[in-house]
């Protein structure tokens, strides 16, 4: 069973932060790399399979201004691209059987 | 000549990426041949001395700590280190992908499979400079070309990514037919690259019966334009004369045309390496290129890597080198071909002149024109 709401950065990929707080995030098994921009970052420093995604959006109106109302969608959708990459997955929890 | 352009000149340091994406290491000091254009051996401000196998380590440590991504091992030759297992697995250990630049004679099945069994080789390019024995032997040493041959073969059956680097010298530039067909043909591999004897290292000892003279560089030239086409696009070249052909080719027909001036024309932007990469020398000596082998920058593991890359004036120079203007040299005065000429390489602007924000003497198609030599132009560039 996995806990679908709390994705955790796979320990593998490296995060460059390179100019004004952009920065690359880069799996050196695949060669991938993908460049995000601060809010991106931000996202990322909280993926670490302890908060979920309503966790992650409310910490990012607490550092940026003017977040929009589409900011979980976007969050979400950020982060599903990243799962498909290999960059992100979600921890596997003993379902307990 | 006028004086270098001093930094004074450019208050502001540029702004730079928090850490190099890649860093070129010369992980020796040795190598099993003695190639008579080498670029790395006889250079008289080196120390050619080799750093034992903690130091490295500990270096691919900080290399891991600032996320650098790329780290391409050289020489010297790095297949002499009976330590390259552990130091590949240094690289991978801290999350970093890695090529290795070879002669590739001492490459057998055993290490190339450790090699693929890394995941994380993006190359290993081996030179071979002939179709047969006796172009490539005649300045590499006997048998040379017989095992580069077996090592490319090694890491192909163990699905290496193999990539070939021809150095064009006045032995094989009639055979460079000969040589696509063995890499392209029978080899099967993707692309190769090219290059000519410089006058770096070695070369500089005995260039002038190795390096390519004005009529053989025209026609290098033209037979690499032609091959280049013939196999689409599978011959490239960053230096030397494919590369001379295609931007010559282009400054010729822009000058004729009296046309705009290039985007990066004009000024000394024939290198970006100082915006993305570092080298590092066999004795740990931390420099801005390995064609700058004797501006040493820091030493690795007493200089942090960071203050080196982001605060180092020397760096933060040749950073501002793409502001100077060619107009700023007597080498260049009268020429017309300025606002499409890049200045090309420092390095070897450095070994030729003393000064590596000046352009290369090397890479002038003007002086080229005026000794003798000619340019195929090619279209649709």
């Amino acid at each position: 069973m996995t806990d679908h709401n709390m994705p955790i950065a796979n320990p593998l990929v490296v995060l460059r932060e390179e100019f004004d707080d952009w920065a690359i995030l880069f799996n050196p098994e695949t060669a991938d790399a993908m460049g995000i921009n601060p809010v991106g970052v931000a996202v990322w420093k909280q993926m670490d399979g302890r908060h979920s995604l309503e966790e992650i959006v409310d910490d990012l109106g607490e550092r940026f201004s003017e977040v929009p109302d589409t900011a979980g969608k976007d969050v979400a959708a950020f982060v599903n691209q990243l799962v498909e990459l290999g960059f992100v997955g979600y921890e596997l929890k003993d379902s307990g059987r | 000549m006028k004086e270098q352009v001093s930094i004074e000149t450019h208050p502001s340091p540029p702004k730079v990426m928090y850490s190099p994406r890649s860093v070129d290491v010369e992980i020796t000091a040795r190598c099993n041949l003695h190639c008579r254009y080498c670029y790395f051996f006889d250079n008289p401000a080196v120390d050619y001395q080799d750093l034992d196998t903690d130091e490295w380590l500990e270096f691919f440590d900080e290399l891991g700590r600032c996320a650098v991504m790329n780290v391409t091992l050289q020489g010297g030759e790095p297949f002499v280190r009976r330590d390259l297992p552990a130091l590949i697995e240094g690289i991978v250990r801290n999350r970093m992908r890695f090529a290795i630049l070879s002669n590739g004679t001492l490459i057998d099945d055993d290490m190339a499979a450790f090699i693929a069994g890394t995941g994380r080789c993006d190359l290993v390019q081996v030179s071979v400079d002939g179709s047969n024995p006796e172009p490539h032997d005649a300045c590499r040493g006997k048998g040379s070309f017989k095992a580069a041959i077996n090592g490319i073969h090694a890491l192909q059956r163990q699905g290496v990514n193999v990539s070939v680097r021809v150095t064009l010298h006045r032995f094989n530039i009639h055979d460079l037919e000969n040589i696509a067909r063995l890499l392209i043909e029978e080899l099967e591999l993707d692309e190769f690259t090219t290059n000519s004897a410089a006058y770096l290292g070695s070369c500089r000892l005995d260039g002038d019966e190795v390096m390519l003279r004005t009529e053989d560089r025209g026609l290098a030239m033209e037979k690499l334009v032609c091959l280049a086409n013939k196999y689409d696009g599978r011959i490239t070249a960053t230096a030397g004369p494919l590369a001379e052909a295609r931007l010559w080719s282009a400054m010729e027909q822009a000058r004729t045309n009296a046309a705009e001036p290039f985007s990066f024309g004009g000024r000394l932007t024939g290198c970006g390496c100082t915006d993305n990469t570092l080298a590092v020398r066999a004795d740990g000596m931390i420099i801005p290129c390995c064609m700058l082998a004797d501006m040493e920058l820091g030493r690795i593991n007493t200089d942090s890597l960071i203050e080196v890359w982001q605060h180092s004036p020397v760096l933060n120079r040749l950073r501002c080198r793409h502001d100077i203007s060619l107009t700023e040299f007597e080498f260049c005065s009268g020429c017309l071909y300025i606002p499409y000429c890049t200045g090309n390489c420092p390095g070897l602007a450095y070994s030729l002149t003393g000064h590596a924000n000046h352009p290369s003497p090397d890479a002038c198609l003007k002086r080229f024109l005026e000794s003798g030599g000619r340019v195929p132009i090619e279209t649709g560039i």
